[in-house]
């Protein structure tokens, strides 16, 4: 364990049971706006943040024995958003925050083999093929538009290589029209941000190290990312490279003026939780987004954002409840007036855009933000 | 589990599903202990089984009854007593936070009827469109309406409301048979007390177990008024803004009045951490006014009146701080949760009880020399008044409180050798009644109160011969 038994104790006693976090703030708007995805749909209190947080204590103390099916399911089939998190602070003050307790919740699991097989072949897949969905083909960037000399690296991402290329596609596509000099790593690892997520961190040693030697060796200070959940990973876990780490949004907001031709597009902005909740970026997606589109406010935003439900390992466990709280996201953003819902992360758009899909016929319209930026720009 | 047990979780899943209805162990842990568990040790259900409607609780019942296993209802858990933790192995825990509708809202009555998962928070998102709310505890938002009104939950945010907020409701027993109280039982008309015969919604709620399910609940409504003021006042000790009290109550001024100390509610009612509280005196009284126009002026010239004889400072404070309290009193209570961040990983004790204002700075008194007997710092004991309007005896709402370390078994000791001699000693002073008869508190008025407990038993007994409702909360 990386936290003390004691340290992880005490923070359980402090939970109160009070629920609290379960909803977003009620004052000033007084509306009921449900905040856990997971205690939503399952509705057990296991599935909320106090429950989970009496599940440990009981793994602490030997209580709980065995990997059984509702053990797993309350564990694994929770986003790792902090949406609770963000609630709780505000009210006990308390230090140690929920999704800290639940992913050291899981790397205790994983050290006693209590798994879900779903996960554990992820695992394998990036020992064979270095990525996540166990891809066996490149993903190709053009080499003449690369510098290797270049200050900006553009780290891709497993999600946007290989299941939303277009996030990629767009954002190299930003890099030639603004001119802009940058180079991409000649062979590119998982950042190890599903391994973390899920308990594994034994197995996503190897990707770290890896990736570390990479980005020291092409001499780049700068390392963008489309994807909220690697530069999480390489904010928190990986070693200080002394490079810069930059999403996307906020690379794009030093540019200045890019001549952008704003589309009249009604657009809700989603934060993603990487990149809100646990990275501080509130302002700098809202800043490109409404050089693009009209805003249109959804009543759960910033640190009280509804989660697309795909995180923490959901998506590829529990798909159907990672698609139901897509679909909540979306009825909220065309509550909201919007014609598009629009994140600044590979999974949000690509669970989102499912979920329009499917549940929603079509209806709302899914983007990045580097899609709508790189279609703005005047090539 | 063993076999019997787990055939009976398939029974229970063929009447509320299979996916409502668990004996996953781990599932059940997570109902296994609340905040109290210094004082109600941790113990799993055996099930948990999630009813959708009255049908399937009433077919549950009927099973755990013929079987005599315990049953646990369960609203939202959040009684901070240890409530719904079962005493006996092989409990059921029926958790009802899926019948969440709200029956009705009748704005000319000046009534809502719920179910047991509909929560303050969900009940004052629709209650406000006409201009309406119902009665707040001072418990965070999203407890339970029915649970708490059953367990007779009537202190609240506003003094004005008074005391009694539940109409009628209907409730079925461990048999199967539905009881309705109050005009409820006579025709479609849930909204008056009493019908027939007795007061029977007084006689079936208020027990530390209970008699039955509750599964609809008719509660009265107030009304929102635009005009409102605060008041924030500063003393030095608890006997001195008594008089003033007493005037507001009197009078009946203020909708909301509250005393307390400045290093516990008050952050709660501000909805801050970050404010130098040691910097004003040791007590705050906390009033608001409001009414419609000509009355709210009225009120608010004699609270000015009374205000100037009270012997206390007149706080300037934040603006905001009026909002809060505001939005606190009248539109749920979201922030007084914060009373748990007050001592880094806080808990929170409390002996609630209800006495008159007279007795109120020797509550206090007592309350500080107990503590300081049993080994409890000073800078952990703090104080709440809540004044009820309309009763006679001044009757005020009063909490004993102590904030800690919920992660300090030691601590936990000394707050128990506090509980029993503390119970003790308000007996003998003299109070009302607890706040609710929970654990701990039984044995030593049971004592005292003659044949009465026993026609209490007898009465449980006839409601649930088997004794498979909270068994082991009571007697
Ligand atoms: C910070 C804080 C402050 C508080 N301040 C106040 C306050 O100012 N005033 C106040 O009144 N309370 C207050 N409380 C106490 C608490 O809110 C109430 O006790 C609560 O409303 C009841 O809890 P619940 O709704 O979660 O019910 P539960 O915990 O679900 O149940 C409580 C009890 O009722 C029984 N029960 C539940 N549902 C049913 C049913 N449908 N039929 C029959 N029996 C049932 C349970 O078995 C149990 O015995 C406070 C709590 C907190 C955390
Ligand atoms: S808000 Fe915090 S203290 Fe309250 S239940 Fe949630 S995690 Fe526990
Ligand atoms: S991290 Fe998100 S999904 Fe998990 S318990 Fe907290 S709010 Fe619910």
């Amino acid at each position: 364990m990386e936290l003390e038994k004691e340290e992880i104790l005490s923070a359980i006693h402090h939970c109160v049971k009070c629920k609290l976090c379960s909803i977003a703030s009620f004052h000033p708007n007084e509306e009921w706006l449900p905040l856990c995805p997971s205690g939503e749909y399952y509705g057990y209190q296991a599935f909320y943040a106090p429950g989970k947080m009496e599940i440990f204590r009981a793994i602490l103390e030997g209580e709980i024995t065995e990997p059984s099916e509702g053990l797993l399911k309350s564990v694994y089939a929770c986003t790792v958003c902090g949406a609770c998190y963000e609630k709780c602070k505000q009210i006990t003050s308390v230090e140690l925050g929920a999704p800290e307790l639940f992913e050291e919740m899981r790397r205790e699991m994983a050290s006693k083999g209590w798994i879900l097989d779903v996960h554990t072949s992820i695992a394998d897949k990036i020992k064979e093929t270095k990525n996540a969905y166990g891809e066996k083909y490149e993903y190709k960037v053009n080499a003449e538009t690369t510098d290797g000399n270049a200050d900006v690296l553009y780290y891709i991402g497993c999600t946007a290589r290989y299941r939303v290329p277009e996030i990629a596609d767009a954002m190299l596509g930003i890099f030639d029209k603004l001119g802009l000099k940058y180079q991409v790593m000649g062979e590119e690892w998982c950042c190890g941000s599903v391994l973390f997520r899920t308990g594994q961190v034994e197995a996503a040693k190897e990707l770290v190290a890896h990736n570390v030697e990479e980005i020291k060796r092409s001499g780049a200070k700068t390392v963008v990312f489309t994807c909220p959940g690697c530069l999480k990973t390489f904010e928190k876990n990986y070693p200080d490279m002394g490079v810069e780490l930059l999403h996307s949004t906020q690379f794009l907001t030093r540019q200045g003026n890019m001549n952008l031709k704003k589309e009249g597009l009604k657009a809700a902005y989603h934060d993603p939780c990487h990149l809100g909740r646990d990275l501080g970026i509130y302002e700098e997606p809202r800043a490109v987004l409404s050089e693009v589109a009209d805003i249109k406010k959804m009543k759960r935003e910033r640190e009280q954002a509804w989660c697309c439900g795909s995180g923490g390992g959901v998506k590829s466990a529990f798909d159907d409840f990672a698609l139901w709280s897509a679909a909540e996201r979306l009825k909220e953003a065309k509550e909201a007036g919007a014609e598009a819902l629009v994140s600044a992360c590979p999974f949000c758009k690509r669970n989102l855009k499912e979920a329009a899909e499917k549940e929603q016929q079509g209806e709302l319209e899914v983007y990045d933000i580097v899609e709508l930026v790189n279609r703005c720009l005047e090539g | 589990m063993n076999e019997t047990f787990s055939t009976l979780v398939k029974e229970l899943q063929a009447i509320v599903g299979e996916r409502n209805a668990t004996d996953d162990r781990a599932i059940c842990t997570s109902y296994s202990r609340d905040q109290h568990w210094h004082f109600v040790p941790a113990k799993n259900p055996a099930c948990i089984v999630r009813p959708g409607n009255k049908e399937e609780v009433r077919t549950v019942l009927m099973l755990a009854n013929t079987h005599k296993i315990p049953v646990i209802p369960y609203s939202t858990g959040i009684n901070v007593r240890g409530l719904t933790i079962p005493v006996h192995d092989g409990s059921i825990l029926l958790d009802l936070s899926r019948m969440n509708r709200i029956l009705e809202i009748n704005p000319d009555m000046k009534t809502a009827t719920v179910e047991p998962g509909v929560t303050f928070g969900m009940l004052q998102e629709q209650t406000r469109k006409y201009k309406l709310r119902p009665a707040f505890p001072d418990a965070p938002l999203t407890v339970s309406v029915l649970a708490n009104y059953y367990l007779r939950g009537i202190y609240q945010t506003s003094a004005t409301d008074g005391h009694d907020h539940t109409i009628s409701y209907e409730m079925i027993l461990p048999n199967g048979e539905t009881l309705k109280t109050g005009s409820r039982a006579l025709s479609e008309m849930p909204y008056f007390r009493y019908g027939v015969g007795p007061d029977f919604a007084g006689m079936f709620c208020a027990h530390p177990g209970t008699c039955g399910v509750v599964t609809e609940l008719t509660a009265k409504l107030y009304r929102l008024y635009d005009n409102r003021k605060e008041y924030f006042i500063g003393f030095d000790d608890v006997g001195t803004p008594t008089k003033f009290i007493y005037n507001l109550m009197h009078d009946e001024l203020a909708a909301s009045i509250r005393l307390v100390d400045n290093q516990s509610w008050l952050k709660g009612i501000f909805g801050t951490f970050d404010y130098p509280y040691e910097e004003l005196p040791k007590f705050v009284l906390c009033v608001l006014v409001e009414g419609v126009d000509g009355i709210f002026d009225a009120k608010d010239t004699l609270v000015r009146a009374y205000m100037k004889e009270c012997g206390g400072q007149v706080l300037e404070l934040p603006a905001e701080f009026a909002s809060t309290f505001e939005h606190e009193s009248l539109s749920g209570a979201e922030k007084s949760c914060m009373v748990f961040g007050i001592k880094g990983r806080g808990n929170y004790h409390c002996i609630g009880l209800y006495g008159p204002l007279t007795l109120a700075a020797k509550y206090y008194e007592m309350h500080e020399k107990t503590a300081l007997e049993v080994g409890i710092p000073q800078d952990h004991v703090h104080f709440y008044i809540d004044p009820i309007y309309r009763f006679h005896g001044q009757l005020c709402y009063f909490e004993l409180d102590v904030f800690y370390d919920g992660s300090d078994e030691e601590f936990g000791d000394k707050l128990r050798n506090y509980n029993e001699k503390q119970f003790h000693r308000l007996l003998e002073l003299g109070i009302y009644g607890w706040f609710r008869p929970y654990a701990g508190i039984i044995e030593p008025t049971a004592e005292r109160i003659g044949y009465l407990a026993e026609v209490w038993k007898k009465f449980l007994h006839v409601l649930d011969p088997n004794e498979i409702m909270n068994r082991g909360k009571l007697f």
